[in-house]
């Protein structure tokens, strides 16, 4: 009785203590925990703004039935993640990912079933977090737990992954959406300014994924938005994806199923370095991809607090390299050991040679107006988030 | 949560309410000594700006620079903001219109770039000039300029130039060498200073080969000289030759060593020398060190640095000797080039020593010259069997073991070496293009393996090695931008033809043609070779290669294209990337004869249609992807109603069987006359168990049940047996036919479903199995709506 008591009088005013204890919880839990009293609340609170670290939770094969994987993984991952994801970006293999029951009337029954799955993975999410979900033909993705694990490109298969950005401090990323709209044919500029494009001295990286580019027109409107862009001395690196699935902080009036358009990711900060590489199709054994990745290593991006991304072309993969698989993951594994990495394969990729960092920016300047956009080819892009401190969490 | 941050907030509004009325208390009494900013964020760049607009005009400059006879006028505040080296140079300098003349170090090409970064915080970097922008601004000091871009573009363009160097540097030498050779001898006669000559050539255009090949040779002749001294230690009869080959001669003693080997074709203690060497080659390098104090010509700080050149020049030297070794053992006999390889590994090992702290790069590198070693497996195939028999074997091997991979390159590099002297027939005239070969080719690998070693500060190797390459670049045959501004058709030919094609493997090709060329200008069986080898390669590319790939090359491996493109002044690569609008206007740029036009459509048309085939292709293939899987699930489906309708059919049979039970226990319990029953069986549906049941009744004994039961089995049996084969319907529609005709016999013409009269019937009688006939008419109604 008086030990319990005692424990009682530590656990409610010692805010180190609880401080301690609860700082082995993972998030979601720990929000449980901030109901108990206002120590407790406000020992949550300082936690959670010290966990600035990426989390990412990726499924790499089918789990059992009743949902794609990645919904499954999700459910069960973000029980343990110790972030409060506040942008999250989740791609996942197109095949798969509609489900499997059901599809009677073809193209009606999958749409509203990845629309239903979209959902299922944005109510897992809290709900002021950004979300924008991505389909594409095949998925590259480091399995969960260590970054060190070895990345794997899985071009057919159920797959998908979803990254958690928790709240950096001097890091804002934004979602953005532009849809190719009939009336007007100009892109706002009000939009551009939204999304943090345009007026944003800090902007550093942008991500960028066009949909339904088979449609006619969809290349000719990526160009309108990319070229401005480019002007800026930005990293652009992306690709063409199958379709988009979720995008909370837009309202979901728009139907993106029929028209195309760009959505994308805007990462501003000036402590975010980067650096991308192009890949082109003269790449094809491992001598020169790992030329290519040891050019991504001189531009010498700091590699703790870093992610990779990998924008493939569809037409690569395992066939590029005379069947050799996982020729580029592995590659970039090699000089990377410790960056995880993910991304895709997709129909068209957007990217160059360039390193932006806070002290300067090393980019082409041809006379020849540079093409971001790009086939038969990989974008390895490295983004630095900057020295968070307290995040060895 | 929300309602957490809420109250939380409100604390915090508190608290600072408080402490902002207190802040404004003590502002009070010092309110005229607050204190504002204002920051611009456009001043230091239009600062810039304008400073360098003064450069432009001349106004204001107060100090000139000299580089390389050329004067850059500039602000000395600038420049000693900018750079560590100016600030020290022009810090205590009184004079008003100070003049500096930078070293040479310093180069044109160099410094324009620099000066212009100083002004405008940007730097224009390209291939030509990156490793001696690189180099000074390291000179220089210059701040704010990070190495790792200077890394990243080094790699970048290495790149593609590994891919591509061992072919320029055939095509240069056959082209120039003669030019370069008369030229070498006369400057050595002079001196060995570098930089005169290269004023001297400085408006040749091959100035760069040259000017390197000198710096080799007095590395050489610095390092043969440094042999000399220890001749004593080092007993090696080979050494000392070199030696005095070095003193007797200002010529280079590796040319003269050539000369001398062929000449009297003699293989002078080739093992003992080319083991001892390895074990000699680090000890030299001491000596060189204690030396080079002692040679006044090199600055201090660069010390190190040339002692690594010589190092490496040494082992060029050994690798020299090496070659000619073997080409000798060629020339004698098959089996001591065989031989060969054992000694090849014994040398490689030295290198990857070297490199041992920047193992990826060196083995990287190694790769690449294997690559290229390999190339030459069907040159030499078309030559000598033999020698192709020994170097595929060693290339067998190399795929299994890395450590084998630079052994083999030695011995491919040799045997490639071998094959030239023997390809080539008149010996004395071409000696000494193969001495360059050897030199060059050695002389490139060198510098990436020090290119390589990333950290090293090398400032006079990289200067020195540089030329080689940029002369290289300027013909770079993969950049048809290059090629095409200075077209050079006499050896080019066959490599462009071949170049068109993306397959790696034939690219591969396109090297080694160019290599045969270059090799046999006069010799026609390069023709006969070349032929030879299309299929051979071909013949790899279709191994390995998926189905697609090969397809698309064949179509461009076609005769006809070859053919156009060996007149087009620009690579077919170039043709097909192009935009459209860019490509219109890239023809206008280019007079082009009908015929090529032609052609240059043709290709573009087909290569857009491979491409365009190709997506084509992938999109059907997923297609039917699509459509298989969506067969696989539509027949799952249908087993799955199958199944359920089995289920369904049986659970029928089973209620119908309680209900008869039920039945026959409501009429035993109610006493039922034979009527009475009869009666009932009238008025109750067909499937109702009763219709079945008491006419058996009747021929039975009314009061027998054990008989039912496996009547209403053997009807469940039929009915399930029946379900399966699909006929269920016909099935129905008999029992349904049944029921009609009972319908029919019955007075009551109700109009509602026969269903409501079965019901009716036995609540008269049985008002307890309500629910029952209730959920049998609602399996009924299922079974019906069914159908």
């Amino acid at each position: 009785m008086e030990a319990a008591g005692k424990g009682g009088l530590v656990l409610g005013n010692l805010a180190e203590v609880v401080e301690r204890v609860l700082g082995f919880l993972p998030t979601k839990a720990l929000l449980r925990a901030a109901c108990v009293c206002r120590l407790w609340r406000e020992c949550a609170r300082r936690i959670l703004r010290t966990r600035q670290r990426l989390a990412w939770v990726s499924a790499l094969e089918p789990g059992p039935p009743g949902g794609h994987a990645l919904l499954q993984a999700l459910a069960h991952e973000l029980e343990r993640v110790h972030v409060l994801p506040q942008t999250v970006l989740y791609i996942a293999d197109a095949e798969t990912f509609s489900g499997h029951e059901e599809c009677h009337e073809q193209k009606k029954a999958r749409k509203r079933n990845s629309k239903e799955t979209a959902v299922a993975i944005e109510k897992l999410l809290p709900k002021r977090c950004q979300v924008l979900g991505l389909l594409t033909p095949g998925i590259v993705v480091t399995p969960m737990g260590s970054s060190s694990n070895q990345p794997q490109e899985i071009e057919d298969g159920e797959a998908g992954f979803a990254l958690l950005f928790p709240k950096i401090d001097g890091v804002k990323i934004q979602t953005f959406h532009f849809p190719k709209e009939v009336k007007n044919r100009v892109i706002d500029e009000n939009k551009f300014a939204e999304a943090g494009l345009k007026n944003n001295p800090d902007l550093r990286v942008v991500l960028l994924f066009g949909y339904n580019s088979w449609k006619s027109g969809a290349t000719r409107f990526l160009h309108q938005i990319v070229n401005p862009l480019n002007e800026k001395s930005i990293i652009l690196a992306g690709g063409q994806v199958e379709s988009f699935t979720s995008l909370i902080s837009e309202n979901n009036s728009a139907q993106p199923s029929d028209a195309c358009g760009v959505v994308g990711l805007a990462f501003s900060g000036p402590q975010i370095q980067s650096a991308t590489v192009l890949l082109d199709q003269d790449v094809a054994d491992e001598r020169t991809a790992e030329a290519a990745m040891q050019r991504l290593k001189a531009a010498n991006i700091p590699e703790w607090n870093t992610i990779g991304f990998m924008f493939a072309c569809v037409g690569r993969g395992y066939r590029h390299y005379k069947t050799k698989r996982n020729m580029e993951a592995d590659a970039f594994r090699k000089f990377f050991p410790n960056v995880p990495l993910f991304g895709f394969f997709g129909h068209g990729e957007i990217g160059c040679d360039r390193i932006v960092t806070g002290n300067f920016v090393l980019r082409e300047c041809n006379d020849v107006k540079d093409d971001l956009l790009h086939g038969y080819t990989t974008v390895m892009t490295l983004i630095h988030l900057g020295s968070t401190k307290a995040n060895q969490a | 949560m929300k309602r957490a941050e809420l109250t939380s907030s409100g604390l915090t509004t508190q608290a600072i309410a408080v402490a902002e009325w207190e802040n404004i208390r003590m502002s009070l009494s010092e309110k005229n000594s607050v204190v504002f900013a204002y920051e611009s964020s456009v001043h230091s760049t239009n600062v810039l700006l304008s400073l360098d607009d003064q450069r432009k005009q001349d106004i204001l400059c107060d100090v000139t620079i000299l580089v390389e006879d050329q004067r850059f006028r500039a602000h000395k505040a600038v420049l000693a903001a900018c750079s560590s080296y100016f600030l020290s140079r022009i810090v205590g300098q009184l004079d008003a219109d100070l003049i500096i003349t930078l070293p040479e170090e310093v180069t044109l090409k160099g410094f324009s770039p620099l000066l212009q970064f100083a002004y405008t915080a940007k730097l224009i970097l390209n291939k030509d000039n990156v490793s001696e922008v690189c180099k000074c601004a390291e000179f220089l000091g210059v701040r704010n300029i990070e190495e790792s871009c200077f890394q990243f573009l080094k790699f970048k363009f290495l790149d593609c130039k590994s891919d591509q160097q061992e072919c320029p540097r055939k095509k240069c030498c056959t082209q120039h060498c003669r030019k370069v050779n008369p030229k070498i001898s006369n400057v050595d006669d002079g001196d060995l200073e570098i930089d005169d000559e290269a004023e001297e050539l400085l408006e040749k255009e091959y100035i760069q080969t040259s000017h390197t090949k000198l710096c080799k040779d007095d590395e050489n002749a610095k390092a043969s000289s440094a042999l000399q001294d220890n001749t004593n230690q080092t007993s090696d009869p080979v050494h000392l030759e070199k030696g005095s080959v070095s003193s007797s001669s200002s010529q280079c003693p590796k040319y003269r060593k050539f000369q001398k080997a062929f000449g009297n074709d003699k293989v002078h203690a080739s093992d003992s020398s080319s083991s001892t060497k390895d074990v000699q080659v680090p000890p030299v390098v001491t000596f060189i060190e204690k030396e080079i104090p002692e040679n006044d010509s090199t600055p201090k700080a660069q010390d190190c640095v040339p002692m690594q050149l010589v190092s490496k020049c040494e082992e060029t030297q050994v690798k020299m000797e090496e070659g000619e070794e073997d080409i000798e053992k060629k020339e004698d006999s098959v089996t001591q080039s065989v031989s060969c390889p054992v000694e090849k590994m014994d040398v490689a090992a030295f290198p990857q020593k070297t490199a041992a702290p920047h193992g990826l790069n060196s083995v990287s590198f190694l790769r690449t010259c294997e690559q290229y070693g390999n190339l030459n497996f069907s040159s030499m195939q078309s030559t000598t069997i033999l020698s192709e028999k020994t170097v595929t074997g060693t290339g067998s091997e190399s795929d299994k073991m890395e450590s084998h991979d630079s052994a083999t390159l030695k011995v491919d590099l040799c045997a490639r070496e071998a094959v030239n002297v023997a390809s080539t027939g008149d010996r004395s005239s071409v000696e000494r293009e193969v001495a360059e070969h050897l030199a060059k080719g050695f002389w490139s690998d060198i510098y990436s393996t020090e290119a390589g070693q990333i950290h090293l500060p090398s400032a006079v190797p990289k200067e020195r090695l540089e030329p080689v390459y940029s002369g290289k670049k300027s013909e770079c045959p993969w950049l048809g931008i290059r090629i095409s501004e200075s077209p050079e058709p006499c050896s080019q030919r066959t490599f462009t033809t071949l170049n068109s094609v993306n397959c790696p493997f034939i690219s591969n090709l396109s090297t080694e043609g160019c290599s045969n060329s270059s090799e046999i200008s006069s010799g026609d069986f390069v023709q006969g070779q070349q032929q030879e080898q299309c299929p051979y390669n071909y013949v790899i590319s279709l191994g390995e290669d998926s189905e697609t790939d090969t397809e698309g090359d064949s179509e461009s491996c076609s005769a006809r294209e070859q053919e156009c493109e060996v007149k087009l002044p620009f690579n077919a690569q170039r043709i097909i990337s192009l935009s459209r609008n860019d490509f219109q206007s890239f023809l206008k740029m280019h007079k082009l004869t009908p015929e090529q036009l032609d052609c240059i459509h043709d290709i573009r048309r087909r290569s857009k249609n491979r491409i365009a085939a190709q997506r084509c292709r992938k999109r059907k293939l997923d297609c039917i992807q699509n459509l298989e899987s969506e067969i696989e699930k539509l027949q799952n489906e249908k087993e799955n109603l199958l199944k359920e309708r089995n289920l369904i059919l049986s659970t029928l049979g089973e209620t119908k069987q309680n209900l008869t039970g039920l039945c026959q226990q409501v009429c035993k319990e109610a006493a039922l006359s034979h009527e009475q029953i009869q009666i009932l069986a009238k008025y109750s549906s067909s499937d109702c168990p009763l219709s079945f049941l008491f006419p058996e009744r009747e021929r039975t004994a009314p009061s027998e049940s054990e008989l039912v039961a496996p009547a209403t089995a053997e009807l469940v049996d039929g009915l399930s047996s029946v379900a399966p084969t699909n006929e269920q319907s016909s099935c129905y529609q008999c029992v349904k036919g049944v029921c009609d005709a009972t319908y029919d016999q019955g007075q009551e013409l109700h109009p509602g479903s026969v269903r409501t009269l079965e019901k009716t019937s036995l609540a008269e009688q049985c008002g307890q199995s309500g629910a029952i006939t209730d959920f049998c008419q609602q399996m009924t109604d299922k079974c019906t709506t069914d159908e």
